[in-house]
């Protein structure tokens, strides 16, 4: 069996944001597999860092699809914090905060307890980096080593939703609100092939309430931050990066868990695309 | 991939076939790098026939089109298909670099 890899090529997936689209990463997981292509790191931000963490801890592609099936459905947002509510309202009363969040995230810990247990990060079989967010400085957070489960919540605290998550002393958010696909980390830890999964966060059509008001400025700010960085990392970066960018013919929400296997196929579909050129790409000696 | 070179008037077309990746990037480089020495710094890249760019195609573009620029040019695109595009509108590239439906639109431009 052929190995496709070589001395000078270090291959990196990188996965962003995106919910439920980001089980696209899964197709292209098990396309690498399928081609017994190596990939000596895996980063992933928010949704994207469920999938980093499935695959980095060397879980098969129908293992991962079962798991993230189990793990994000509509019932982990289906019980409100009530206070938030007063929060909103009565922000004196109430004592407005930093940890405010809509959400009761106590299923979601539960879940993703269940789907990853007590692992740490370090001790996933491929060196897995997940990013989060600093609430207070703004400024991406690379977790390495620690409780997986912490880094994870805190890699998907989506605002206003989730509230933000405190890991070794750092309030952590959303690692899409400093950088939706952070090709930057394996940049920075020496892949020169990386495999670069994003997803432009959907618009809401129909705005008829506060939160998808909200929730609109806040995917033109995260797509517009997804262009410039990605801009910013394809020209700094020497080596290759590949964007692999699914297309989904209908629309995904961010909870749609029923579609994960159309998710996955359409992963699997752009990552054979860009087989042809990566197989040529890891058997040259550019 | 596959270049050609052609002139029409005074704008130089460099027709690009097929994939621009890391690669086949260094070909272009020296193409566009040749006409640019040559003083031939009104560009037309025609893209109808690019099936895909990465981020060393994407390299290529913008050197060039900063050292056509600086030579009072352009480097303009033309006939850019939608896998490409993709890439194109995603790594901002469209709000940069003019670009037109075809190659006459696109030479036709540096008339304006």
């Amino acid at each position: 069996m052929i190995r496709l890899m070589s001395d000078t090529k270090r291959v990196a997936l990188v996965i962003g944001s995106g919910s439920v689209k980001c089980a696209a990463a899964i197709g292209l997981h098990k396309t690498l597999l399928r081609e017994n292509i190596q990939v000596e790191m895996v980063v992933g931000t928010s949704g994207g860092a469920l999938y980093a963490a499935m695959i980095a801890l060397g879980l098969a592609p129908q293992q991962a699809q079962e798991t993230s099936m189990r793990l994000w459905t509509h019932q982990v947002t289906a019980k409100h914090n009530r206070r938030s509510l007063g929060q909103i309202l009565l922000p004196n009363a109430f004592g407005f905060d930093e940890n405010f969040g809509t959400v009761d995230d106590t299923l979601v810990m539960e879940r993703l307890r269940a789907a990853y247990g007590e692992k740490r990060i370090e001790d996933a079989k491929i060196p897995l980096y997940l990013t989060a967010t600093d609430f207070e400085h703004g400024e991406q957070v690379v977790l390495t080593k620690g409780n997986l489960v912490d880094a994870l919540r805190g890699s998907i605290a989506i605002p206003y939703i989730f509230k933000a998550h405190r890991v070794d002393g750092k309030l952590l958010v959303d690692g899409y609100l400093s950088d939706p696909l952070p090709i930057g980390v394996a940049i920075k830890e020496g892949a020169n092939v990386i495999l670069a999964m994003g997803f432009e966060s959907p618009y809401q059509g129909k705005i008829n309430s506060l939160m998808r008001y909200t929730f609109q400025v806040s995917s033109i700010m995260a797509n517009n931050l997804l262009k410039s960085n990605y801009a910013f990392h394809s020209m700094a970066h020497h080596g290759e990066v590949i964007p692999i960018l699914p297309q989904f013919n209908q629309h995904i929400g961010l909870f749609d868990t029923e579609k994960i296997p159309y998710v996955i196929e359409e992963g699997e579909r752009a990552a054979e695309e860009q087989l042809p050129y990566l197989k040529k790409l890891l058997a040259s000696s550019v | 991939m596959e270049l050609s070179t052609k002139s029409k008037g005074s704008v130089q077309i460099v027709s690009i076939n097929g994939s621009l990746d890391a690669l086949t990037a260094p070909e272009l480089a020296d193409a566009l790098a040749a006409e640019l020495r040559g003083g031939r710094a009104r560009l037309v890249a025609d893209l109808s026939g690019l099936e895909y760019t990465s981020s060393a195609g994407l390299r290529v573009l913008l050197n060039n089109v900063k050292d056509a620029r600086s030579q009072g040019g352009d480097l303009r695109l033309a006939g850019v298909q939608p896998n490409v595009k993709k890439v194109l509108d995603l790594s901002g590239f469209m709000s940069i670099m003019k670009s037109y439906a075809d190659v006459d639109a696109a030479v036709a431009s540096f008339a304006e």
